[in-house]
């Protein structure tokens, strides 16, 4: 990395989106934070480039996600610029103008899947997958890295991911039983393809500095260490914060500082944290110091004393625990055979049922990858959703990943003209990684849309 | 009628207007004795004009730039209260910043209190070193500036004499760092710029003109002579600021323009988008740091008609110095003028010295004078339409923060480009032609700062910003904070208090605008919850009197 770069700074806070007027992801979530950066000058510093964010394509979401019935009909503006900063700052990074970012934006994206039928955990679409796909259809960029250091588990990305043996996603969290959403547990490991390439390390309400940087120091790094990811991106959430109104865990700014100066991310693209007075403005300037490689042990939270922060009895042996189990899981990563129980021919299938909390949608799912010998092989996913008392319509979904082989290429696109004949589906959707384009089709008009990259 | 004097720095211009028509202009060269020009030009342009009918009479100067730059004042001192955040080693750049503890947060809350004893302490080395003026600059200040205030006593009590400034009141926007290096310039250039006024007001008193006078400040508004002793470094820049405007009053209402500036050894660059003169993003930079004072976006390239030119590694180069006028000029070395001068495209100076001066320059070329003047013109015009071309991409890529900004913000092309300056004619035909638009030839236009000046409106500005959680309000330019007794506080309310402050101090400044005419350029309205109930709200405003020029000037091109 050449120290002489600066670092990118994106900084959308929305000030006119919300969810609703009271909800957490509100106008004036990054308010203090604003306050906080611009009074301190980061703006001004010789260390900082900041940027204006552009509005991502139609093409850069469906490339990704398949929404339920368009892409229109999912998204709003400001999720389009969310993700559009997300893209410009990776290509920043990938031309070589800056030597890092941080997409200071929101609304954020981490529990958005692969399939979007509306909004779950605050999130609609996933920033940082659109942004590696858009790297890896663009520049051809291979093995990436996706740490997540929100409280909650990062559901979306890891679903987006499951079964992609090069995009290799670790995620920290509070465990499922006591937050949202309930998953991201050690057994959660990735498909039969790519095994271990999703890392869950699910911890006890309390856990302090020490205990992440423990984590950092022994898990994290020397799985990323093995795995040479080209490109490693920070699901940057912030509600690890002890005074976040939602998560119960005692990361400090300064630890925030301290985690990202271990990782070193290329990008860092901010997700939850919600207690936006106390915690934000302090942790956000720590992660914008720490990725300039400046100073940031004086950052500290008002009335903030270092003897407030209690370890919690017990949570270091655990967490040393976590990281042998982990450890273990991840050296035996190519040597570990697929559940035979959820194989049937040449498709491996699990069932998913997903709600969304934000919009009450019951969605259910069955996703099928088809097992290849030559590719990672391409995905079919038959989702059906109901919303309140209506459905909201059917839909097959066929994702055809970056590295198919030709064989998987050509039986997708023939499932694909099938199924427009299946009158049960109301939305066939194609989704060609490889040759970067996307065919949609809608049963009741009978209309078929598509873009390419 | 109206008088616009603009003092450069080799030029002074002055210019008499009545209604939209130019009656006299005057170039003299400006000298150390300021009283002896500003008299010159003044009686050029007024002559036998009865002097009760000149209504209004604008200077713009860059003595204080020039005083700056040339570090001509005395010692500051400036105690700042940074608290955490930024480390501290940061403000080591600063070598006038003494820090002291004690920290308010982003809502006007204190966090740390001060230390009376250590203030005294270095109070006390600094009178030691014998400064006597000081400022105090909190981080945060403007939310609240009760430690400023503090210390403020502290000085005033111990040291009744010393100059004191402080910062909320200096630089009201967000950013502790350019409020620091605001507050400094302010201290030193106050009593300067005293002497400066004083020389403008024997002027006028020997020949005997009772007319308004107002200061051209860089935002291209201007205040009153009287009043200017308070901010004097907003006069900085307020050259460049007299050539946008003189061309704004020179071309069509809705153009998009770019004003070419050349002089002896720097090109400034401004942009007028739709009719307006493009304000900078950023504050005005002072000396390589960026301060809070409100500019026109001006870029200074460092190309000149006078710029000395030479030949290395078979390259022409052009360098950022000037050895004396042009080589056809009976100048010692050749110059862009120079070429323009050989290939006929000015008439200034003598031919074939300039033919000689391209022959010289490019000898070891083996190309004839003709080509090399070419060469160098291209030079020039490469480099000046490259910078232009960043700056409307600049202004295209400046941060916004909010969604309809960014789905509104649409990309402008120049329909013109509006040369003025003594180096401009030969060149700014050329630029148009590389930016593809049209070059305007103004009549008047070496005169076109001085127009600029004297057309200019004052401007004035209040902030407010309310805490209804808190429970005040706070206008910045007053620089004291308000109770909210009232619980029925709304966005209204807020708007009619920013808007009455500013008529209030609009007539204070012997402005009298109607209230219809206010224009609010920031509206910020912003929900405090706790838990899930509204539990307050923050109100930012900033209200201002309607900027722009109090006429045209008539068939300007």
């Amino acid at each position: 990395m050449d120290r002489s770069k600066k670092t990118g700074l994106i900084f959308f806070p929305a000030f006119d989106w919300a969810i609703t007027p009271t909800h957490p992801e509100r106008e004036e979530r990054l308010l203090y934070t604003r306050d906080q950066i611009f009074e301190e000058g980061i703006m001004d510093l010789p260390q900082i480039r900041e940027y204006k964010p552009s509005l991502a394509g139609i093409h850069d979401i469906a490339r990704l996600h398949f929404c339920v019935p368009t892409v229109e009909k999912q998204t709003t503006e400001a999720h389009l610029i969310a993700a559009g900063a997300a893209i410009l700052l990776s290509d920043k990074i990938i031309n070589g103008e800056i030597k890092n970012g941080f997409a200071l934006v929101r609304p954020p994206g981490h529990h958005a899947m692969r399939v979007v039928r509306g909004n779950r955990g605050f999130c609609n679409i996933n920033n940082e997958a659109v942004m590696v796909d858009h790297l890896r259809s663009r520049y051809g960029l291979k093995r990436i890295a996706i740490v997540d250091t929100d409280v909650h588990h990062g559901d979306g990305t890891q679903d987006v991911f499951w079964h992609d043996p090069d995009v290799l996603f670790i995620s920290f969290h509070q465990d499922g039983r006591t937050i949202f959403p309930g998953t991201g547990y050690t057994y959660e490991l990735g498909g039969p393809r790519a095994y271990a390439r999703t890392i869950n390390i699910p911890l006890q309400p309390g856990a302090a500095d020490q205990d992440f940087l423990y984590l950092m120091d022994h898990l994290i790094l020397p799985i990323i260490k093995d795995f040479k990811p080209d490109f490693i991106v920070n699901s940057a959430g912030q509600d690890n914060h002890y005074t976040d109104p939602l998560g119960s865990m005692q990361i400090t700014a300064r630890g925030y500082a301290q985690l990202t100066e271990k990782l070193r991310p290329d990008l860092a693209v901010l997700e939850g944290g919600y207690a936006i007075e106390t915690a934000l403005p302090y942790v956000n300037m720590a992660i914008i110091l720490a990725l300039a490689g400046l100073d940031y042990s004086s950052v500290e939270e008002p009335g903030y004393r270092p003897g407030d922060i209690k370890a919690v009895p017990g949570m270091a042996g655990e967490i040393e625990r976590l990281v042998d189990e982990l450890l273990q899981r991840w050296e035996m990563r190519d040597r570990v055979s697929p559940d035979t129980s959820k194989i049937s021919g040449h498709y491996y299938t699990r069932n998913k049922r997903i709600f969304y909390d934000t919009d009450h949608i019951d969605e259910r799912q069955t996703e099928k990858l088809r097992l290849c010998n030559n590719c990672p092989g391409y995905l079919v996913i038959d989702s059906d959703a109901k919303h309140g008392y209506g459905r909201s319509g059917r839909a097959l979904c066929i994702s055809v990943p970056h590295e198919a082989c030709s064989k998987c290429r050509a039986e997708a696109a023939e499932l694909y003209g099938d199924s427009k004949k299946d009158l049960g589906y109301d939305y066939i959707y194609l989704q060609d990684k490889h040759d970067d384009v996307f065919y949609s089709y809608n049963m009741g008009s009978h209309h078929e849309w598509h873009s390419e990259g | 009628m109206f008088v616009g004097i603009d003092v450069g720095g080799t030029y002074t211009d002055a210019v008499l207007l009545e209604n939209g028509r130019v009656l006299a202009t005057a170039k003299v060269p400006t000298e150390v004795n300021l009283i002896n020009v500003l008299t010159k030009a003044l009686d050029t342009i007024v002559k036998d004009e009865n002097k009760d009918r000149i209504k209004r009479i604008v200077f713009s100067t860059t003595i204080i730039t020039n005083l700056i730059a040339e570090r001509r004042y005395e010692d500051v001192d400036v105690l700042i209260i940074p608290g955490p955040g930024l480390s501290h080693g940061f403000y080591k750049t600063m070598p006038y910043a003494h820090i002291v503890s004690g920290a308010i947060d982003y809502r006007g809350r204190e966090v740390i209190p001060l230390k009376e004893q250590e203030i005294e302490t270095v109070l006390q080395e600094i009178a030691r070193r014998g400064t006597n003026k000081v400022g105090v600059v909190g981080k945060f200040s403007p939310r609240n500036t009760i430690h400023e205030k503090k210390v403020s006593e502290i000085v005033k009590n111990k040291y009744p004499q010393w100059q004191i400034e402080l910062g909320a009141k200096i630089g009201s926007q967000l950013n502790f760092p350019r409020r620091i290096v605001t507050t400094y310039l302010t201290c030193a250039t106050r009593e300067p710029y005293q002497s400066f006024i004083e020389s403008i007001r024997q002027t006028l008193d020997s020949r005997e003109i009772h007319a308004e006078i107002f200061i051209l400040k860089a935002d291209g508004g201007t205040t009153p002579l009287q009043r200017s002793g308070e901010f004097p470094v907003e006069t900085i820049f307020s050259g460049p600021a007299a050539s946008t405007l003189g061309v704004q009053a020179l071309i069509g209402p809705d153009e998009t323009a770019v004003v070419v500036d050349i002089g002896g050894t720097t090109t400034d660059l401004a942009l007028i988008l739709s009719g307006q003169p493009l304000l900078s993003s950023k504050g005005a930079r002072v000396m390589g740091q960026l301060t809070q004072v409100r500019t026109l976006a001006v870029k200074s390239v460092a190309i000149g008609g006078d710029s000395v030119l030479d030949l290395r590694e078979r390259e022409i180069n052009i360098h950022n110095q000037r050895k004396g006028p042009a080589y056809c000029l009976e100048g010692p070395v050749p110059t862009p003028t120079d070429a323009l001068r050989a290939l006929g495209l000015i008439e200034l100076g003598d031919k074939k010295k300039a033919i000689k001066a391209m022959e010289l320059l490019g000898r070891d070329l083996n190309i004839t004078a003709e080509q090399t003047a070419e060469q160098v013109i291209n030079k020039v015009v490469d480099s000046i339409t490259g910078e232009i071309k960043k700056m409307f991409l600049e202004w295209e890529q400046e941060p916004a923060y909010r969604v309809w900004e960014i789905l509104h913000r649409h990309t402008l092309k120049p329909t013109m480009v509006a040369g003025v300056g003594g180096g401009a004619a030969g060149f700014s035909p050329l630029i148009a032609k590389n930016l593809g638009c049209r070059s305007a030839m103004l009549h008047h236009a070496s005169v076109a700062n001085a127009i600029g000046a004297a057309l200019a409106k004052p401007t004035l500005q209040v902030n407010l910003r309310a805490d209804t959680e808190q429970g005040y309000y706070i206008i910045q330019e007053e620089g004291h904070q308000e109770k909210i007794s009232d619980r029925k506080f709304n966005e209204k309310r807020a708007l009619e208090l920013a808007k009455n402050s500013l008529l209030k101090r609009a007539l204070q400044y012997g402005l009298k605008p109607a209230a219809e005419e206010i224009e609010i350029i920031n509206r910020e309205v912003f929900n405090m919850v706790r838990g899930w109930d509204t539990t307050g709200r923050l109100y930012d405003i900033t209200v201002q009197t309607p900027r722009g020029i109090s006429a045209r000037v008539g068939a300007g091109e």
